[in-house]
This record gives C-alpha cells, structure tokens and sequence, in this order.
C-alpha cells in the first residue's frame, strides 16, 4: 500500500525523477540481496562431549541452552565447558544454523551481553578442528563439533532429538 | 510528507557528504593498515579446520557467510602467548578475562558532545574495561569489570568499579533455571543498558539517547544490589528471562546532581531504596524478541549544613517503564524501544521550579540494522524525545518565564542517524556515524553550560575504532 502510494508519487514529480530511481534500484538490489537459498545437508558433522559426560541424548533447546552459555551444569552437577571455533568458521556458522536454530551473529550478541555483564562466560574458543577435539577429549564436561571425518575414539557423539 | 523529508534529508546529506567522505577515507586507511597487520601476522599455512570436508563445503551455498575458510589467525609472539594463557581452561576455576578500548572521534557543527566537538572535533570519547570471571563451584560465578570512560566533563575516565558480584544458580533443570545475585550489578533495562559500555554490543557509535541517556548515564548504569532472575521454557515458543533487583543507585556524580537539582548543589544526594525489573520473552531461534522493564528510584536530598544551603531536603522519584520489541533475519535486525518516564518532586526543595513539579517524559525510537555481509552493517535509526509529554514542543514550559524564552528546543530532541560498520576482524571493529538532531533535549548540560549558546538544528558526525579480547 505504502509502495503503491510511493510510486504514484514518483510519477507526479518527475523533476526528481532520477534521484529516486536510483533509490529505488539500490532498495531493489538490497532486497535482492536478502534473498538468499539455504540449502540443508545434516550428517556430515556431529556434536561431540567428554567421554565423561553421562548425557547421551539431549533436545534440541536443552543443546541450544547449553550454546547460548544459559545451562553452566550437566544433569550430575558437574560443570558444562563448551568449545566453539571461530565466529566466521563454516562449521561453526553450519551447527549455528542447522543445529542451534539460530543465527551466529545471535550467538555472539548473546555472549557478548553475558561476559559484559558478568552475568554468564564465553565459550572457550578454539583455532582448528584439531584443537577442539584435543581439548574436548582432555577437558571434563566439555561439549563441540566436529565433522565426521574428524571424531574419533576419544570423544562421544551427542544425540540432538 | 515522505516527500519533504527525503529532500530534507538529501539537503543534509549533501551539506555533510564532504565530513562523511573524510570519515570513510580514514576509516578505509586504518582498516586497511590493520588487516594488512593481520595478513604479515599470519603464518604461512592453509586453514585446517575445514580442510577434510572442503569439496562438500564449497558445494554449500551460504550466502551471507561467504568468507574465508577457517579461522587459523594466530599472532605471533608474545601477545599470542599471552592470549593463549587467558583463553585457556587449564587454569584453575575457569577463569575468563576479557576486555575492550575503544577510541573516537566526534565533530560537531554546534553544541557540544564529549568534549569541545564542535571546533574543529575531539577525541573526547573513550572508553576501556576490563573484566574476570571465575566459576569456583559449577554453580557459582564471581565476576567483575573496571571501566574507564572519559567523555566531555561529566566522565574524566578515572576506573570505576562497574560490576562485582556472586552469581548462585539455585535451580538448574534443562531450559529452565533460577538464581541469585548480590553485589555491585548491571540495572538490567531495555535492550542494552547491561553492556552500554562495549562499542560491540551496541548499535552505532552513540545509543538512542532518547532512552539511553550519557547524561545521567551513571544514575541508570549500575547499583549495589541483590537481584533474583529465572529463566524459563513457554511451552515449545521460546522462554521468558526475568530479573528483578532491589538496588541502592549511585547518585554521587555531577552529571547526576545537575540533571535532578538543576545546579551543582552544595549538599549531597541519598542513596535510598529502589527497585528494577525486567522481563523478556525471546522465541526459541532468537528471532523475535519482546521485553518490558521498569524502574523504581528514590533519592532525596541532603542540603548543607555547613553552608547556607538555598535547596531544601525534598524527596525525588523516578519511574520509567520501558518496552522493547525486536526482530533479526539473518541480515536484518529491526529494533523499536518505548520510553515513558515518569519524575516526581515533592514540596520540600524550597524551589519554585522543582517543588511539586511532575512530569511525564516519552522516548522511542526505530531502527534497521542490515548486514550486507558478516563484516559490513550499515543502521538506519530515528530516535524521538520529549521532556514532557504533555508539552512537545516545550512551548507552554518557555511561556512561564522570560528566561526560557527562545529554549523551547531544550525540551525535545528529534534525531536522524544513518551509520556503518566495519569487523574488521571478529576482535577489532571500525564505525561511521552521521546525525542531524532538531532539538537539545539530551545534550549534557555540564559539557554545554549555558542554554543559550546552543543550536536547535545540528549535525553529528563520529568515527570509532574499539579493540576487544
């Protein structure tokens, strides 16, 4: 309706014709830009806990509880450490989004909030593959990801239902 | 209407392109300088976390997120060293430090903001924290964070205590969680009041003034306090996450002072009994978010005794209720917040101004954030606010003496704000901002002292660089 209107105006003044055509191409490429395809593929990725961690199925909330740094304690008590790569990874932005349901740019603006408040921590971030499953087979309570072609012996995969 | 305003804005613009042009030139200079300090930083070898997968990563179309593989950046020397100390878990308690700087620069072409801006510009903006947190039982945390913030006359940047507090997790259970909290905290209103201070949690280089106030920043900011929060699963929608907190304000400071009293008063402001509360209901993939929070503060004042002390003990409240409403895509974030601010003297201040004075103030503001990638946002915001509610255009207040004659535009402040932002990388950002205000309603009064020596229409423009680990 605001559009329609917009437009009949444009027609009316047509000494700033070609200003506001440029504004319209740059909104119209904005849009376009906006437009975006997802393309889903789960399985090649999986998230990973201590072998000491108990917790063999979790729901899907309870996993993005736990990623958004809310949930500090596994159902024994013990304390929950988790491992993320970099904001700008692709397996990190992959489990952000298929996994978590979220964006990683939310993730962030909510850790960001907890660490500058002092009301919660930052996931404890680690520079490659190879370092997050050193870390999460070494560390108690520790929960990741990781590619498949990745995991090993050492660490347990989590089941997300 | 629409018409007017966007020659009125094209106006602007023009008038400003020459400042802006400068800004983004020297922006494009800093930010180039660091990310080549990035590349000779980095070492000579290929990103490993994505390197078995590859094929299947590259066939992935993910089209916001099209930047480099990996992320095996790691400075060299000692810094990394230390870094690597901070970030590691191996300590004991889990200990987290964390921290930012942030520097900068701001011109006006009228009135003051952070210093003497509108000669020639200033780097009176900057600001430093730095914060530590430990977990010694997993449901115990004990943080705290010293900031430092020099900006204009009413912050020197002498370190202050920001926050210092125990934080127990009394109840835990999947998505729900209760607790408490009892120290120096955070006053936990609208969307950003906790974390006002990090040049990465909010949005643009100065916040919706109109809510936000720096003028009486440290009233709002934080207070010893005892604070009990929950969170917890709304069916299969999202959560709600509560806080709720009885508080002493931090009511010391000039800026304080002379906002609530009008002058610098010889006697001092009590730190009384006061109350906060905030709730916010987020849908479970953090798109929508909507929250309400409310204020309750008293103080009162103290007159001198040693001196012969004009302002008498009168008592002063102050209520806001503030409701936030937000939705993010994965380019967009729409945020709108609404203020009404309800302040209230009562007849003991011996002053024909502030004795029974009440008044209802109103602040909102909309705005559009846009990612046109990971690294690159631009925002969009239009930022309202009235002194009084019931009396916009401050006319019936200028009508009571001839003083105010011609201050009208000391009751409102309307302002335009488009800007952009740079990560640089995930730790080191840069900004540019430009703001046309009409009015001088939330300008500091310690940095512009005399009311009529300031200017209805002016324009704002800022760049920032913030650093943080």
């Amino acid at each position: 309706m605001n559009l329609l209107h917009f437009s009949i105006r444009i027609q009316l003044s047509k000494h700033c014709l070609l200003k506001i055509r440029a504004c319209l191409y740059l909104a119209l490429s904005i849009c376009l830009l906006a437009i975006g395809t997802e393309v889903r593929a789960g399985g090649h990725y999986e998230i990973v806990i201590n072998p000491g961690v108990k917790e063999r199925i979790l729901s899907s909330n309870t996993l993005r509880s736990i990623f958004s740094m809310h949930l500090k304690t596994w159902s024994d008590g013990t304390k929950i450490r988790v491992f993320v790569l970099s904001d700008d990874d692709q397996l990190h932005q992959i489990v952000s989004k298929e996994k978590l349901n979220v964006f990683p740019y939310q993730l962030r603006s909510t850790w960001d909030r907890l660490v500058f408040s002092g009301t919660g921590q930052a996931p404890i971030k680690v520079n490659s593959s190879e370092e997050m499953l050193a870390r999460i087979a070494t560390t108690p309570g520790a929960i990741g990801y990781l590619w498949r072609a990745n995991i090993n012996e050492n660490v347990n995969v989590l089941e997300i239902k | 209407m629409k018409m007017l305003t966007c020659s009125r804005l094209s106006s602007y613009f023009s008038s400003s392109v020459r400042w802006l042009g400068k800004g983004v030139a020297v922006l494009w200079v800093i930010g180039a300088v660091s990310v080549q300090a990035q590349q000779l930083d980095q070492p000579q070898k290929q990103p490993e976390s994505a390197q078995a997968p590859v094929k299947w990563v590259q066939a992935k179309d993910l089209p916001a997120e099209a930047t480099e593989t990996g992320n095996s950046k790691e400075k060299s020397g000692v810094i990394s060293t230390a870094l690597k100390w901070w970030r590691s878990t191996d300590r004991p308690g889990d200990l987290q430090i964390h921290g930012f700087v942030t520097q900068a620069y701001i011109v006006t072409s009228d009135n003051d903001v952070f210093g003497n801006s509108d000669k020639g510009g200033s780097f009176g903006l900057t600001e430093a924290g730095l914060n530590a947190s430990v977990r010694p039982l997993p449901k115990l945390q004990i943080s705290a964070q010293v900031l430092s913030r020099r900006a204009g006359e009413g912050n020197t940047g002498m370190p202050r205590l920001d926050f210092a507090f125990l934080d127990y997790r009394l109840y835990s259970h999947e998505t729900n969680q209760f607790g408490i909290r009892v120290g120096r905290l955070k006053n936990p209103f609208g969307f950003y009041n906790d974390t006002r201070d990090v040049a990465f949690t909010r949005p643009g280089i100065l916040l919706p003034q109109s809510i936000y106030f720096d003028r009486t920043r440290n009233l709002g900011l934080s207070g010893d306090s005892v604070q009990l929060y929950g969170e917890t699963a709304v069916a299969k929608l999202g959560t709600i996450s509560t806080q709720f907190g009885v508080w002493l304000p931090i009511v010391s400071d000039k800026d304080t002072q002379l906002s609530i009293l009008g002058a610098i008063p010889r006697g001092q402001l009590n730190r009384e009994v006061s109350y906060i509360g905030r709730g916010i209901f987020e849908t479970n993939d953090k798109r929508l978010r909507l929250g309400i929070s409310g204020i309750w503060l008293n103080t009162s004042y103290d007159p001198s005794s040693k001196s012969h002390d004009p302002t008498g003990p009168g008592a002063f409240q102050f209520t806001p209720i503030y409701f936030s409403a937000q939705y993010n895509t994965e380019r967009w974030t729409l945020t709108s917040e609404y203020a009404i601010r309800h302040l209230k003297y009562d007849d003991n201040f011996n002053s024909r101004v502030l004795n029974g004075l009440n008044v209802y103030g109103e602040s909102y503001y909309f705005q559009g954030e846009y990612r046109f990638t990971p690294r690159l946002e631009g925002i969009v915001r239009y930022d309202v606010l009235y002194t009084d509610r019931s009396d916009r255009d401050g006319s019936h207040w200028a009508s009571q003496s001839s003083a105010r004659q011609g201050l009208e535009h000391t009751r409102f402040a309307k302002d335009i704000t488009v800007g952009l932002r740079w990560n640089v990388t995930p730790e080191f950002m840069l900004r540019a901002e430009y703001h046309h205000v009409n009015g001088t309603g939330w300008l500091s009064r310690l940095d512009n002292p005399a009311p009529k020596d300031t200017e209805q229409h002016w324009d704002l423009y800022s760049i920032l660089a913030s650093y943080r680990f």
